[in-house]
């Protein structure tokens, strides 16, 4: 026995790094089983692919920056293999295994001509983990969210050839791709809405629409969303600021899209709103992020409202049909602005919330002089 | 628990560098006798005999703040005959006494913080100014230790008699004893108590279960909601705060004479075989008391000794180690080494730190050298408390960064 010095505090919360990624896991499998359910084969691939590129990746990575120290011999590589071997911890493979499973599940099921979604599989994620992640220095330095880099990067380049296929459960709508991209096929920034009421609000809810395999179940996305809440894996203030601002400013485009376009149900649209595309699913796994977002209660709380802003523009007027992933993107790049010494700190100081507020402002006045000069042209 | 046949009696200690002795090896000294003087640079402090007996020489041995000074030795004739010289006071007495024979009382009796902090409480005796709220502090926030609660449940008539003799001092009616939530009984019970004396204005005040609770700024925000801003004392919003413990030492003080010779400790902590609580005559080695407590648990495994709670104790680098006045609790654990992983930024840190800082931030800063960023995060609020290692997800040992900061912080 030896009587060892450290420093104090002595004892430590019975809560680990692993325990945190294994709880975004439990809560991705709600997810993750409804799209291997439904998709079959298709989800099986996307989330495979995707999890043996980003564990390849991160293995490398840890081989790479865990060689031996220059001491004057020279050693094999066999040796270096071993060496390496033993840097590697539990989150090596635990916080990719997240990124890649949240990343084949905002991928489509398959692609014209099919080897496409292949490649965009193994490029997006390869992108993703390692321009996203692993050159800012691996887990905990990355700057972006590795699946929402990955994500944009594979829809840039093969975007055009995603099919959002449909099947006996998923049959909602005609054909083509999804709801957003029908909707935004419509030129008028308004009258694209006139057709929103052939879908039911409940058909939303329980997936049985054309979209990326994984997003489009929101009662399974809820359901990994109230588990993350109650582990605390996920921080409340970015999920409510996030949610509460979409909804708010959805809310008052909502009420120009009502009053002008006919046929729209006021909650038909907002429904329509938030049981479409990725915003759940961004908001539940991709902006709780932590290691992206600011780390403070005001600027999470500014974090979520920024990129409810972003999404809810884009969505509205942009050129993509949605951009939740973009503005995870845009958001990424403003957080260590949040955390500026200068002024970070964890209290509501009145600056900030003047700087909340206007930041509200901004995204309403947007809003409110965007679709207020706009007729209906059907 | 037994007064062991040899005492050791510290000179030098953590606030005081000299210290200077009247006693020679081989002098008889009676309990409670001046044996010795410390000197703090602006205050002096008598050194008492914690019984009686016959001086030896010095010996070498670690002090509570993990350095090795010089120990008088005392052999115990096991008489525990007090010093002739001392006396009660009669009630009478005590009535008549001002603020400033209350700080000369203390001064003689050598009284200093018996929660942990070691300042001598007279000179909280020695200003004039005005007090209006005394705050008794029985809240003992850290895990692990419930010494003080003990204390509080035993010697009850003691502590309120205490209070009475400090709302006397100070001329301020209101005493509020600060308890935890969860200690219900104890509550129950001094309020009934309370009961038999009419407007006495000693009230008990619960507060949260929290750490860092016993933090004076916590209770004080806690019991009256007054923010008082780093830098400032509690004084100079008219409150005065006490340990319960160092309420007990002043009714002993004022109306025994008596300096400090026992107090309570907790020996806990999971290497231990049976963790309780003792009365411990002051100059017990460690050793003895461990004895008390079955020894360890699994003698094999590595050991961390530490001093205070497990929170902001100090940890021994030997197991060789005196009792002192100001040692609340010795805690023994199994060593175990958890390895650290990389920060995630998950802000456990800053949400759960008490005075609103950023750890995590400050850790960067340090990491990367860079004065004016860690100046400008201002780590000079942080109390040390522990929480944002306890806290983190990733096994960080944060305080220490936060630690090195205000070395930066410090240094022009």
């Amino acid at each position: 026995m030896t009587i060892i010095k450290e420093n104090a505090p002595h004892i430590h919360r019975k809560d680990s790094l692993a325990r945190m990624l294994v709880d975004v896991l439990i809560a991705l499998a709600p997810v993750a089983i409804t799209a291997v359910v439904v998709y079959g084969w298709a989800a099986v691939r996307n989330i495979g692919l995707s999890a043996v590129t980003m564990l390849l990746s991160e293995f490398v990575f840890v081989l790479i920056t865990n060689r031996i120290p220059y001491d004057g011999t020279k050693h094999g590589i066999k040796e270096q293999f071993l060496h390496g071997c033993k840097a590697y911890r539990i989150h090596h493979w635990l916080a990719p295994l997240v990124s890649a499973v949240i990343f084949g599940l905002i991928m489509p099921s398959s692609s014209d001509p099919g080897y496409i979604i292949y490649i965009a599989l193994i490029l997006g994620s390869l992108f993703g983990i390692v321009i996203g992640k692993l050159v800012f220095g691996g887990t905990g330095q990355n700057i972006f969210n590795p699946a929402a880099a990955g994500m944009v990067f594979a829809k840039l380049c093969f975007g055009s050839r995603y099919i959002y296929g449909t099947n006996g459960y998923v049959n909602a709508v005609t054909t083509g791709g999804t709801i957003l991209i029908n909707v935004k096929d419509n030129a008028s920034i308004l009258g694209r809405y006139a057709s929103i009421g052939d879908v039911s609000v409940l058909d939303m809810f329980l997936g049985r629409i054309p979209g990326t395999i994984g997003e489009a179940f929101k009662f399974a996305i809820i359901i990994g969303l109230i588990y993350l809440l109650i582990r605390r894996a996920a921080d409340w203030r970015v999920v409510v600021s996030y949610l509460g601002g979409y909804l708010v400013l959805m809310a008052i485009a909502g009420a120009f899209v009502a009053t002008k376009v006919p046929n729209v149900n006021y909650f038909q649209f907002l429904g329509y709103s938030m049981f479409t595309g990725g915003v759940l699913f961004g908001a539940t796994f991709m902006f709780t992020d932590p290691v992206t977002m600011p780390i403070n209660a005001p600027g999470r709380v500014m974090y979520g409202l920024l990129g409810a802003g972003l999404t809810a523009v884009i969505r509205l007027f942009g050129a993509l049909p949605e951009g939740v992933a973009f503005s995870i993107l845009l958001c990424n790049l403003a957080a260590p602005a949040m955390d500026h010494y200068l002024y970070s700190s964890n209290k509501f100081t009145r600056n900030k919330l003047i700087v909340m507020g206007v930041l509200c402002a901004v995204f309403v006045l947007a809003v409110c002089l965007g679709l207020g000069f706009q007729e209906v042209v059907v | 628990m037994e007064v062991p046949d040899k005492l050791f009696l510290t000179m030098e200690n953590g606030r005081c560098a000299k210290a200077e002795s009247f006693v020679k090896e081989g002098d008889y000294v009676y309990m409670g006798q001046l044996v010795g003087m410390r000197d703090g640079g602006f205050f002096k402090q008598p050194i008492h005999a914690p019984c009686s007996g016959v001086i030896g020489g010095y010996e070498q041995h670690y002090h509570r703040s993990g350095k090795k000074v010089n120990f008088l030795t005392i052999y115990n004739d096991h008489k525990d005959q007090w010093d002739p010289s001392i006396k009660d006071r009669s009630d009478e007495e005590i009535d008549r006494l001002a603020r400033a024979d209350y700080a000369d009382i203390l001064e003689k009796t050598a009284m200093v913080g018996l929660g942990g902090s070691s300042f001598p409480t007279y000179i909280k005796f020695k200003n004039d100014k005005k007090i209006d709220v005394i705050l008794i502090n029985g809240i003992e926030c850290e895990p692990y230790i419930n010494a003080d609660i003990r204390l509080m449940n035993e010697e009850m008539e003691k502590i309120i008699i205490g209070c009475t003799y400090l709302q006397k001092a100070f001329s301020c009616k209101k005493v509020l004893i600060c308890v935890k939530k969860k200690h219900g009984k104890l509550i129950s019970i001094y309020r009934n108590y309370l009961k038999r004396f009419q407007d006495c204005g000693i009230e008990m005040c619960p507060v949260e279960n929290f750490y860092p609770q016993g933090w004076e700024i916590a209770m004080i925000k806690s019991a009256l909601g007054i923010d008082v801003p780093t830098g400032h004392l509690p004084s100079e919003f008219g409150i005065a705060n006490f340990n319960v413990s160092t309420v007990w030492g002043i009714y002993e003080a004022v109306k025994h004479n008596r300096p400090v010779v026992e107090r309570r400790i907790s020996m806990t902590g999971d290497g231990v075989r049976f963790p309780s609580n003792f009365i411990v005559r002051l100059g017990t080695p460690l050793s003895a008391v461990l004895e008390k407590c079955g020894g360890f648990k699994h003698p094999d495994k590595d050991k961390v000794f530490i001093l205070g709670g497990p929170m902001m104790g100090a940890s021994l680098p030997s197991e060789d180690c005196i009792i002192s006045k100001t040692v609340t609790s010795v805690l023994i654990f199994d060593y175990e080494d958890v390895p650290e992983s990389p920060c995630i930024r998950c802000g456990s840190c800053v949400y759960n730190c008490p005075t609103g800082l950023e750890p995590k931030q400050i850790m960067d800063a340090v990491k990367a050298f860079d004065k004016e960023r860690i100046k400008a995060l201002n780590p000079l609020k942080c109390i040390e408390c522990g929480l944002c290692t306890y806290v983190c997800t990733s096994h960080i040992k944060v305080t220490d960064f936060v630690r090195r900061a205000k070395i930066f912080a410090k240094a022009k």
